[in-house]
Formats: structure tokens, sequence, C-alpha cells
């Protein structure tokens, strides 16, 4: 092997570093177990320490000053801080150190509390050793810190959406009103998704047509929006802030495609409907009809008079609910959430139209959730007839001999009594099952939940974020959900679109992993691994070698230990920094062993 | 414009709609009214569905929010009014609450709630513990800053006139701090042992207390801690400042004399008292017999004076006011009191068997009183010299002591009623609307009575209205009455015409205003000659002892500033809160358990022989009871411990409310919801049955930082087996005037359900529900694996508990789903799923242009379908549960939505629904 020079060649001397040590007493909750005089004295004479001192809280606004004018004053090129754990204060003392002029990756923070502390609480003179080593170990690693900067990239003030349903219209406008220009993509020749296909909506009764057809006047009035149809998106390349994407846009003439740069991309492609099996609940009989299919129906029908199926009279409606949702094991597990309300919202609009059309219900819970309750009441106000099916003896649905169809269900309500609803229509109240999209999943390398949803990065506090940065996921394709709770979902993605975008720039933590180019010999191993896909190929001096994209790197460190010629660094943590840091600990720590093995047994 | 947006609320909904939009680059001002920001999510133990620690995934938001460069928050702060502006920005008040704590040096480092006297109830931890009138938050709270809980000035405080802080000596005695609460005394006199005897106790007729089963034992208390610390202790125990080279000369050794030379000394001035008598201490060594205050008291208190370096100077009258001041003094006080009995021109009031009252006092004070064995002893005058001269005369063995008194009735008189009444119980005679003509020579004087004149001298009239004192000007009734006797035969008369201020010293160089009072203005006790100040009666008229004392402090605070070449106009010397109301404080406490009131045991006997003091002190115990019968009225009790052990120094009694007006482009309102009180539903028992509790309780139990290790019930402490649920408690529910659901109490019952079986693994949990709500994306799996793990739910509405006898509770319920019988059950602990109630507070936010609001008080959103959080007010936009019932991811996404058109109204484009508003 070759000899190597040392990357950090031209640095000074790691001993003649300037680094100031605080011990936190964290009022009692270090001191009251550690020693920290003696932690003190111990660090005062450390090599490149230049201040020891122990503060009563170093977390303190005082002590904070006191830090930025000691480093200001002493020329402090370094900051250790034994404290808590450094998820709670990192960035606190980070930021000490930019208001002090000074580099803030050259802090470390060592947590004695968590580590020391409060572990050893029996123990003060086997903590107080412990906290030595754990300082020393920072100390060390701070010697050998680098000055590392963010990394700062401008981004595209550009967003794609895609699909052309309400979300997606909707954020559109949203992007545009904040001064992100908008370009949506829907694959179907038509806008406006399944709320184009309807009228009247709960709980205003505004008609889906109509806000489709509000939405795509605005759409026009904005110059900063452009809507594709019949298009698809084929290709997407670079990285957050900076994508390039390629668009198929299906014309009569063939394919065209087209290239664009955007800074991200909110996934709104919705859901479909559930199809239910033949025979399900009498599907595929006459007069036994989907949801939409209802819809559809009212749609059509007079605005007062009569209903009617098929150029027959319907006299009587069941609703069966679940279909298609709460299915158990091995179906759809999960809730669809809307249809209930849906189907009660439905209800209302037959009873608007012909009052005397008799209504049941066969449910098994009804979630009419928050406001809806109120539709809820409605409907048994207006006359509609609710019955509770057990999870496990759902209706069933067979013709009836003399004409129409009977519904046999065992109502829980009325203490379990089995019931022949005659009806001349039965509504399967059919939720929402997960859009067939895979090459788009695959393009966009969308997780997919086990319902078949695509899935957020946290489905409680960042619900329109992907982990893939730059990628939000908004309305039914996330998971079922009504118009209005979708059209919210969209408008959340336009939010953290421009909380990405709007400055201009994005900065990223420097602490990523660093390919050295005389080092590596090219073997490719560490793509293989890194889940970010950060690490490509690249000619340098007319070889091929690794290289990290710093931008998509997490510094999650994965591919360091895999490099077979030790080419890779992390940045913040660097062989040798961690190397140092080992190593103080360990020559820390021996005495206190040797220690406790003289000591008397009690 | 001084920000962007202001964000009204920092809970979830706040936190999300600040961070996006400084995200953003927009500057961000959020309002919070508590302590920390984190709303009700900081709270909870976990989170549905993904059972993530709230804390974990919270806390990270609080920081985030905190530090971000584009949010100033304002915590502890509350927006009082907001209003739009022609150019459709928004003129916005903030009211930043006097925290008491200075933030930029308190550390948090919690030594201030260690310290507090005073516990309160916990809101943090829905009730179920107290916390300190001190208080952080919570253990993770952002910033995690310190504040005192100050409803105002206690009514006992406000009450003293000494300035002596009641409310914190009895909040003191109550945690078994006694020393403290006797040092607390003493940061405003040395006479503690005195006041706790002598005192007349304003404080308990302010006592809230009073005004239930009877006051708290305010003086007795004080009596208590003060005998504590002279048996117990060496040396008052106080530090002064350091020497400021001042001397102050104070003229008497009265309760006012001694106080201002105990204040000055610690402030670091050299203090000589000069006093006339032979002995310190005024008339409370010369005044008041022992049996009411034992000389030993006195002279324990006095000694207090001698740690700080005081010299009293006896015998040593001053004629010379100019001369002493140019002997080397400062400044110089004029404490001498009313010192001088009144002229009596009665015939024969000269004759050599009539004493004056206050001779005959300081005699027997001193033990040189001749023995009156046998003795008729006739006392003229009705104040409290006549009435402790009667007394000391039967004590001297007198075979009657007759009181001749002007007044017409006991509550004329010009002495306390209490006074009165134990010398009528000792055996005084006390003869009204009398008055002594002539007093016949002889050694056995007839004194010819005739009845009282309606012009007959009004005895001592309290100050400034205040009422602490007998007053007696019901004496001078119109039509004077009969007297009852036409002559009396005495042996000995002692004559007690009134105490008045010697004017004599001080006439020519200070003046003399009326009352005969020095000329001192009233506030900063300053004479015209400016080195020469007065207090106590000198400075009043005759006044109390209390009065004197808080008289003294206030000379010696302004003295102090007066050598130290400050101004004295406008300076406070109590700077005091408003005094809390009694109907305040008993609307906050929910329930008063009844207790004795603890009062003093007086042994009174007909002729007393001996001059034992007569009131048994407090034992412990009854010091105990009687300090824990304080209802804390101003919250926090100023005994100031806090104040002395916060290692910052941080904290700032004199801090008050701070009003800040700033004008920002859009507004936010993310004020959140409140929880349905469960006692509107009587049938539940809830505030009735200790084992029955809310769900917010329940999340708090099983949060990491939950008040009790583990999961009990609050009743008697047991870890319960069987917990049933009961939903929709205050929802869908039109007898409580609410027919909506609240969406979230499903899941989170659910979420209970499932950490309780964690917990306690061999509990049974059963949920009584109408329709389970999993609408949500996990949540019905969530439920199914609630159900997998064991849980029971049945359908069907809970009619009614009631408590067994052991606190277990029988639940009458509907059985739908085993054919709708009526069923009943017993269970340890019910939980009840309480539901969203809007909060109110925010129709106080708009003046002119009122928030729209929906007929449920959620605020209104005009066109909920496309332009989710839009108001009726353009600019101003809702996020979260103040427009209706969400969860915590409703509520993240309903912010985002908010936080996109916020932006949008910011960069002047409008969507369609806001341009039609405009």
């Amino acid at each position: 092997m070759t000899e190597q020079k040392p990357a950090e060649e031209a640095k000074a001397n790691p001993e003649d570093r300037r680094i100031g040590v605080y011990i936190c007493h964290c009022g009692g909750n270090i001191s009251d177990y550690v020693d920290v005089e003696a932690v003190r004295d111990a660090l005062v004479d450390e090599p490149g320490v230049v201040v020891s001192t122990t503060e009563l809280f170093a977390c303190s606004d005082g002590t904070q000053h006191d830090m930025i004018d000691a480093i200001k004053a002493k020329g402090l090129d370094g900051l250790v801080v034994a404290s808590c754990s450094p998820k709670l204060h990192q960035v606190t003392f980070r930021n000490v150190a930019n208001r002090a002029g000074m580099n803030p990756y050259a802090y470390t923070q060592a947590n004695v509390r968590e580590q020391a502390s409060w572990a050893h609480q029996h123990d003060r003179a086997g903590a107080t050793e412990k906290v030595i080593g754990l300082v020393r170990s920072a100390v060390a690693k701070t010697r050998l810190s680098d000055e590392l900067h963010p990394l700062r990239f401008d981004t595209v003030q550009r967003s794609l959406v895609v699909g052309g349903g309400i979300t997606g219209l909707r954020a559109a406008i949203g992007l545009a009103d904040i001064g992100l220009e908008a370009v949506v993509v829907e694959k179907a020749p038509e806008v406006g998704g399944w709320m184009g296909r309807f009228g009247a909506s709960f709980p205003s009764e505004a008609s889906g047509k109509d806000q489709i057809a509000s939405l795509m006047a605005q759409i026009k009035d904005r110059r900063d929006i452009t809507v594709y149809t019949s298009a698809e998106l084929t290709s997407k390349a670079g990285t957050f802030g900076n994508y390039t994407v390629g668009i198929t846009l299906h014309r009569d003439g063939g394919d065209k495609e087209l290239s664009l740069d955007v800074g991200s991309i909110v996934v709104a492609t919705g859901f479909d409907s559930y199809n239910p099996d033949d025979g399900e609940y009498g599907y595929g009989m006459d007069g036994v009809v989907t949801l939409p299919e209802f819809k559809e129906l009212i749609d059509t029908a007079p605005a007062v008079g009569k209903l009617s199926y098929q150029g027959r009279p319907v006299r009587s409606v069941a609703y069966i609910y679940c279909v298609g949702s709460r299915q158990g094991a091995g179906g759809n597990e999960y809730c669809s959430k809307f249809c209930c309300t849906s189907a009660i919202h439905s209800s209302l609009l037959v009873n608007k139209i012909d009052p005397s059309i008799r209504q049941f219900h066969l449910y098994r819970d009804i979630r009419a959730y928050g406001k809806f309750e109120l539709e809820y009441g409605a409907s048994r106000g207006a006359g509609s007839t609710y019955l509770k099916f057990a999870d496990d003896a759902p209706p069933t649905v067979e013709k009836l001999p003399k004409g129409g169809l009977g519904v046999t269900v065992t109502d829980l309500l009325t203490a379990s009594r089995e019931v022949i609803l005659p009806v001349d229509l039965v509504v399967l109240v059919t939720g929402m099952v997960p859009r067939q999209n895979k090459s788009l999943i695959d393009l966009l390398k969308l997780p997919v939940g086990t319902d078949g949803f695509f899935n957020e990065i946290h489905p409680k506090l960042r619900p329109v974020e992907t982990v893939v940065d730059g990628v939000m996921i908004a309305g039914c394709c996330q998971a079922p959900r009504t118009a209005a709770e979708s059209v919210q979902a969209g408008l959340a993605a336009v939010a953290q679109s421009a909380a990405l975008l709007k400055k201009g720039y994005a900065e990223l933590e420097p602490l990523v992993a660093k390919i050295d180019p005389d080092k590596c010999v090219g073997s490719g191993e560490c793509l293989s691994v890194c889940p970010y896909e950060s690490i490509t190929m690249i000619e340098w001096d007319g070889r091929q070698i690794a290289s990290v994209d710093p931008s998509t790197c997490k510094g999650c460190g994965g591919c360091v230990p895999l490099c077979g010629v030790d080419a890779i660094d992390l940045l913040g943590y660097t062989d040798a920094q961690m190397r140092s840091a080992i190593e103080e600990l360990i020559s820390a720590e021996a005495p206190t062993k040797a220690e406790a093995v003289k000591e008397p047994v009690s | 414009m001084d920000y962007d947006v202001l964000v009204v609320g920092s809970g979830i909904g706040g936190m999300e709609s600040s961070i996006k939009l400084a995200d953003m680059g927009y500057q961000v001002l959020l309002v919070e009214k508590e302590a920390s920001v984190g709303g009700r999510m900081i709270l909870l133990s976990k989170v549905f569905p993904t059972l993530d620690c709230a804390s974990c995934i919270s806390g990270p938001k609080m920081s985030t929010t905190i530090n971000h460069p584009n949010i100033k928050t304002l915590a502890y702060s509350e927006v009082e009014q907001i209003s739009r502006n022609a150019d459709g920005r928004f003129n916005v008040r903030v009211r930043e609450k006097a925290k008491f704590v200075d933030w930029a040096a308190c550390t948090g480092c919690d030594v201030c709630q260690k310290e507090c006297s005073v516990a309160v109830p916990d809101q943090f931890n829905a009730e179920l513990a107290p916390r300190r009138a001190a208080y952080i938050a919570f253990p993770q709270a952002v910033p995690k800053k310190a504040v005192l809980d100050r409803a105002g000035t206690s009514p006992c405080i406000a009450a003293c006139p000494a300035g002596i802080k009641a409310h914190g000596y009895v909040s003191l005695t109550r945690t078994g701090k006694y020393e403290e609460a006797f040092q607390l005394n003493l940061d405003a006199t040395p006479l503690v042992g005195t006041l706790g005897r002598s005192c007349y106790a304003p404080c308990e007729n302010g006592c809230t207390r009073g005004q239930v089963e009877g006051t708290v034992p305010i003086r007795m208390i004080k009596r208590f801690v003060a005998d504590r610390h002279y048996a117990e202790a060496d040396g008052p125990g106080v530090e002064a400042a350091a020497p400021t080279g001042k001397s102050v000369a104070i003229i008497g050794s009265g309760p006012a004399g001694v106080t201002a030379a105990w204040q000055l000394a610690r402030q670091g001035h050299k203090v000589t008292i000069h006093e006339a008598k032979a002995t310190a201490g005024g008339h409370l060594r010369h005044g008041i017999p022992a049996f009411r205050l034992p000389k030993d008291v006195v002279e324990a208190d006095l000694a207090n004076l001698d740690a700080l370096g005081v010299e009293i100077i006896c015998n040593s009258p001053v004629t010379d006011l100019q001369a002493l001041k140019d002997s080397g003094y400062d400044a110089v006080i004029v404490a001498t009191g009313a010192s001088r009995e009144a002229a009596w021109s009665v015939p024969g009031a000269d004759g050599a068997n009539v004493v004056s009252g206050l001779a005959f006092l300081k005699d027997a004070a001193a033990s040189q009183a001749d023995r009156l064995d046998g003795k008729r002893v006739v006392v003229v005058g009705g104040d409290v010299v006549a009435m402790n001269a009667a007394r000391t005369a039967l004590r001297l063995g007198a075979s009657e002591a007759t009181v001749v008194a002007e007044a017409a009735k006991p509550g004329a008189l010009a002495c306390n009623e209490v006074e009165y009444t134990e010398a009528a119980a000792e055996g005084v005679k006390v003869i009204f609307a009398t008055a002594v003509a002539e007093i016949g020579a002889g050694s056995a004087a007839t004194l010819r009575c005739v009845p009282a004149s309606a012009n007959a001298p009004a005895a001592t009239e309290g100050e400034d209205g205040d009422s602490d004192e007998t007053a007696t000007d019901a004496s001078a009734a119109p039509s004077a009455p009969a007297s009852a006797v036409s002559s009396l035969e005495a042996d000995v008369v002692i004559s007690c015409p009134g105490l008045e201020v010697d004017e004599t010293l001080f006439a020519e160089l200070a003046g003399v205003g009326n009352k005969t009072r020095i000329a001192a203005n009233r506030r900063s006790l300053q004479t015209k000659a400016k080195w020469l100040f007065a207090a106590g009666d000198a400075a009043s008229g005759l006044s109390t002892i209390t009065r004197a004392v808080g008289s003294g402090r206030r000379a010696a605070h302004m003295v102090d500033r007066f050598l130290a070449g400050k101004t004295l106009d406008g300076f406070e010397l109590d700077s005091k809160l408003s005094t809390t109301k009694h109907r305040e404080v008993l609307g906050r406490h929910n329930q008063i358990t009844h207790r004795d009131p603890v009062t003093g045991q007086v042994s009174l006997v007909t002729k007393p022989t001996d001059f034992a003091e007569i009131e048994a002190p407090l034992t412990e115990d009854q010091a105990h009871t009687g300090s824990g019968a304080c209802l804390d009225c101003g919250v926090c009790s100023e005994c100031q411990e806090c104040a002395k052990k916060c290692p910052a120094f941080a904290i700032d009694m004199s801090q008050r409310d701070k009003l800040t007006d700033v004008e920002v482009g859009a507004v936010v309102v993310s004020t959140g919801h409140k929880l349905f009180a469960a006692d509107l539903k009587p049938e539940y028992g809830f505030g009735t049955y200790p084992n029955v509790i809310t769900a917010m309780q329940m999340d708090r139990l099983l949060a990491p930082t939950r008040p009790f290790n583990t999961v009990l019930r609050p009743g008697d402490g047991k870890v319960p087996d069987r917990i049933a649920y009961i939903s929709c408690t205050g929802s869908r529910d039109k007898t409580v005037g609410n027919p909506l659901c609240s969406k979230f109490c499903c899941m989170y019952s659910i979420k209970q359900n499932q950490l309780i079986m964690g917990a306690l693994p061999l509990a049974d949990v059963t949920m009584h529900y109408m329709d389970m709500r999993a609408a949500g994306k996990r949540y019905e799996e969530f439920y199914t694996q609630a159900q997998d793990m064991g849980a029971q739910y049945i359908k069907g509405r809970v009619a009614k508990i009631t408590e067994e006898p052991n606190g277990d509770l029988l639940v009458r319920y509907e059985d739908i789903d085993n054919g709708g019988g009526i069923v009943e059950a017993s269970y340890d602990l019910v939980v009840l799923a309480v539901g969203i109630q809007p909060n109110r507070d925010v129709e106080k936010l708009f003046g002119d242009t009122p928030l729209g609001l929906d007929e449920y008080y959620y605020v209104a959103e005009p066109s909920a379908e496309l332009s989710p959080g839009q108001t009726n007010i353009p600019g101003v936009f809702v996020a979260g549960t103040s427009a209706g019932a969400k969860d915590i991811v409703d509520t993240i996404l309903h912010a985002g939505a908010a936080v996109a058109q916020v932006a949008a109204h910011l960069e002047h484009h409008h969507f369609a629904a806001e341009e039609a508003l405009v």
C-alpha cells in the first residue's frame, strides 16, 4: 500500500486548538451525583483546552452570553459542553457558536447526564470517572474537527401536481397564489376526477361539477398554472428543490415529450371505487347498485318528482354499509371513512326528490363524525330507518318471487329480530380502494402501505411528506377521506412546498459522506448500500470513482464501513475523530476498573 | 408592519402554522396564554394510531417553534384585541402577563417550585395533582421558565397596616416552616411576639375563610411562630446590609420607633434611639398589662435590635431637635407616640386618691404599684387605658372596679370590643352614658355623676376609613340618655381622659397638623425640615400598635431613600396588586371541605389574682389546622421563599402586565378547544364519585410525566382491575346542548384501552359505546388491534352510575349486542370519554368586525370545501379545533391549508372565495 498523505496535513497541530469546556451542574441533576469540580480540574491541562469551567445551567441565557464573550475574548475555536443529551441542546450551543462567530460544527456535546449522572446515581466516584472520560473524548473529537458549512443550493420556483381532481386543481391554485408556478398533469382527457362526475355533495350541498368548473375558471385566470390532460409523468431525475421531470403528452398525432425543472412534486392521484364481486350482497342482480352508480342516478333524477331505476319507479331503498371496507383479515381491513356520511347524504337527497320513498340503512357503526352527525340526525328525522347488523352476520340480498329484492338482516337494535325488507333498490355503500399506479410508484419511489395507499413520512406529524424529500402526497391516494379533507391535504402540500422552496434556496447539514478520490478504487460497493441513492459513479482523473451527492446524502454513515480502502469519511464524524474519541474514552476508563478491583468487597 | 402574521395559540395547530409560515420566510408573532408552548398535545401520553410518545414528537416541534429565527414567541401572554385597518392589515394589542420572574435570568431550575408554600390544582395534570403557585408549566415546558401565579393581593395582606405578609406566614406555617414564617414577620418589624398578642388583626377581618366557617387565626399563628422562635432560636438570624456610613436618630422606643430602627439598621445605617423613660418599649412595656402582653415577650422582641447594633439610650429626653441633628445625625425620626394624657378639669381631679391611668399602668407594669386590697376603684374613661387599669386594679386586690364611661353602650366605647368583654368577664362593672362632674374630697371620695353630654369627646377615630379598630362615634348620640347613677363611692379614682400627642418637641421646627400631630407629609412622613421625619402616633394622632409599626416601617424606607438622595415623590412602599375578591376566591374552589375554625382560648376568671397571660398559645396541631384553613386568596402567598432561594435572583414581585401594540398582515386563530365539563352529566357522578375520572385525567395517569407512578383510582389509590369507558360523554347529546360528534374520543379511548392493557396486564377494559367511529387512516386496524388485545366493546348507552360503599361503581347500561337488555356491572374505575367544546375565548379577540361563528360557537368557515380555514374576515384564518372537532393529524392538515391561504393573502393573491369577501 502506498503511503497516504494525511488529508489534515496542512492543518495546525490539533493540540494547538483553543477549546472551551463547560461542565454543567444541570441544577443538581449532574452535580448531585458527579464531582463536577473534579471533572473541571481533570480537563484544565488537557491539550488544546483553554477554558475549563463549571456552570449551574449551561443552557441559561446568562451562561450563553458568557460563552459568547469567552469565545470572542479568548479566540476559542472549539466548544465542548458536558451536559444533557444533544437532542435537547445541540442546536442551542451550535447557535451560541454561530452567534460568537465560531464554526458551529466545532461544537461537541458530551451527554454526561443521561449517560452518567442519571445512570450511576449510587456511584459518585465511578460516575465522575466516566464523565471525565466522556468529556475528554468529546474534546478529542473537537480537536480534530474541520470547519464545515451548511450546503446551500437554489430551489426551482415551480411545482408539479400529479392528478387533476379537486385536490390537484385546488393545490395548483394554492401554489400559484403563493408565487410558485404550478404544472398539473392529468392522465384522463378531462380534469375533475370523481368530484367532476357528481352533483350535490355534503355538507354544503355544493355540486362537485360546479366546484370543478369554478376551479378551472380560476386556473384560466392565472398565468402561472399549466394543466396538461391526457398526460403522464414518465421520468424524474435530480434532487429535492431541483427535479427534472419528463412528461408524456398523449396526443392524437402521437406522444409528445416534455421536460421541466420543478422544485417539488405533489401527488394527488386519487382512488378507485370498490368494485363488488359478482354476487357480493347480490351485486349483479337487477336493482343492486354501488354508491357511485346510485349518486349518478340521483343526479339524473328530477329535483322533485319520482326516482326511477331502469324505467321502474323506486319506492324503497336499502343501503348496505361497509361494502368493501372493514372486511377483516384478508380483505380491506380499513374503514373508508367518507361512505357513511355519503350514503346518509344521498338518502337526504332522495328524500328531497320524493319524501315518500322508504329508506333502510343497514350498518355496523355509523361513522358520521364531527359535524356530519347533524346529517345523520337529519336523515333519521326525515324518516330513514336504521338497522344495525353484527360484524359476523351481514345481510343477504335475494330476488323476491313477486319481483323486487328482499334484504334479510338480523337487527340488533330490535332485540336481534330477523327482518326481511322488500325493496326496489339495494345500494351497496362501497368504499375506496387504492388506485393501481405501479409506474408512478416506481418512478417516484412512493412508499405504499399494507392497505395499498401511499404512506406519509409520519402519519401524525408529517402527513403530506414522504420519505422522498420534495415529494408530497395529498388526498385519497393516501387514504380514504372526503373531498373537503382532500382539499385541505392538497393545500397543506402547497404549504409544505412553499416552506421548502419559497426562500429560493435550501440549506442542508454538511454532515455527509465524502469520498477521497485518491483512495477510491471504484469498486461501486458503496452504491449498493446507500438507501438514498446518493452515490453515483463518476469519471475522475480518467477512472471511475464513486461520488456522493451531498444534497441527498443523509449522513447515515452506512457506506463508510463498507469501503474496503477506507476512502469514505463522514464529515463531522471522521474516522480520525471517532478513533481519537474512543481512545480517550478507553484510556480514561482503565484506571477505574483497576481501582474497583482493589476496593474491598463490602 | 411589525409581523407578517399573528398566530393566536401555540397548540399543535398554532405551532404547525407558525413553523410553516416562518419556513416560507414570513415573520411570525406567536402568542400563547400559558407559560409554555405545546397546548394540549404535549400533555398526552401517546397518540393514536402510532402510539408515539406525545412528548417525543411534540417536544421537537416546540423547540423548533421557539428557536425559529422567524418566530417571535410570547408565552404567558394574551391577545387583547384585534382590529382590521382600512388597508387590510390588523392592529393587535397583546398583554404580556406579569410572570413575576425575570425570564432572562430564570434557568428553569425549579428551586422556586420546590420552595413554594402554596399548592393549587395543576391544570397541566387535569387537576389530578397539585402544582405550586410558583411553577414551571410541566417538565418538558418550552421555554422552561417559571412563573408565579398571582391572582391579586390576598385580602389579609392588603389589610395589614404594618405591611406584614400575613398570607405568607400562614402558608409557611402550614408547611411546617415555622422559622421562615417568623423571619417573614421580621422583614417588617422586630415586634413579632408583641403583635402576635396585641394586634387587632385587621387581616382576620379580611380573611375569606371568615365568609365560610370562621377566619384563619392569623394573629395566633404569628404568636405561635414567635413563641417557637424565641424558645428555640438564638437571635433573630437576620443580616444587615453593608454599613452605609449614615446615622439616624430616632426619638422614642415604642412600636414605631423600634420598627423604624430595625428597618434602617437592616439597611446598613447606624441607628440610635433616644428614649425619655428609664426602659424601652413605650406603651408596649408601660401601658399594656402583662396579662395581655407579657414583658418577657416585649423584651425578646426588643432584643432583636441588639443583634443589629441598634443603640437605645434610655433616660435621654430630647428637647431640641436641631441640636440633636447637629450632634452628628444625618436624619431624625420623631416617634414619640401619644404619650400624654389629655387634660381633665373636673373639680377634685387633683385629689390625693386620684391617679392617672397611664401612671397607674406604668407602676403596675414595673411591679411598683401599691396593693389595692379591699378598695373600691372607679376608673373614669372608656378607652383601652381605662379597661386595662380596671383589670389591673382587680388583680391588685381591689374589691370592685367600676368604669364610668360616657359612651352609651359597649360598642361605642373607645376601646376594642374584646377589651370590654374581657374586662366585664373578669368582674369589671361598666356604667355607660355617664360623666363625672365632681370628685369629692376625702379618702373615700364621692363622685357626682351626670348624664354624659351629647357632645361627649369622641374617641379615637380610625384613619382613612379603615375599620380595624372600634370607632366610637356612636357615643355621640343625638339625645343623651340618662345616667345610670348619680353618685359613686370610691377609695381610688383612676382617671383615663384619653391619650394625645405631645407637640412641644416638634411644634417649632416642623409645625403642628390637625389632631395635634406633627406636620408631615402623610405618604413620605417627611416634615418641612427635610432631614426630619415622623412615625407612629406622632405622625398620625392616636392610633394602634400595628399602624404605628407600619408607620415606622414607612418612615424608615423614606429616610433610607432620603439618605441615598432618591426622590420620595411617587415612591410606593408596597406596590400591591389589586385585592382578590372573596367571591373570586370562593368561585375558584370547586368545593370547600368544612373545617371547625381554630380560635384562641382565653381564660377569664372573675377577680383574677395574678398577671399571668390570659390567652393560651396554639398547639402545633392547632397552628397546622388553623393555617390549613387558608384558601390562598391571592394564590401566591408572598412568603418570599422563592425570592430568597432563587439561585438566579430571578423573582421580581414588582413586574406588571405589559401591553404592546403591533401591526400584522394576517391572523391565524388556533385557540383550540375545551373539554366537556363532565359534571354536567350528573348521572355519571363525576365530581361526586372520586373513581369516576375523565379521559384527560386517564391520559395524565398514563403519561411518562404522570403525577403518580402508576395508573390508580383517585378515591383510594387502588390499582384498578376493572375499568369502564363511557363514550360520547357530552357529545351526540342534545340534553347538554351538543348534538355534534367529537370525533377523537372513540380513538383516544381505544388508545387508552391499549395502553392500560400494557400498563396493567391483568386489568379488564370495557368500553360502552354508541358507534365506534374509527374513521381515519389505520384507525379501524387500531380498533381491531385493541379487540385482539382483549378490550371489550359493548354497544349501548350508560344510563346511570352509582357508587358502592367500597368506592366501586355500578354501571347500568343497555347491552344492544346481546338482546338489548338492561344490565348492571361493577367496575373499579370509570373513565368518561369527554368530548370537545368550543373555546369561546375567540369571541373576545375581534372588536369591530366580530369573527363569524357557526351555530355551535366554532369559528365558521364560509367556504369550507375549497377554502378551508378561511373565516368571514379577509386575512383571518382558523387552524385546528377552533373550527370544530379534529384529531391531531386533521389539525395539522387544516393548519397547512390555512397557512397556504395566509401566504396567498400576504402575496396579495386571493382565492375566489376570499375575493368575494373583500
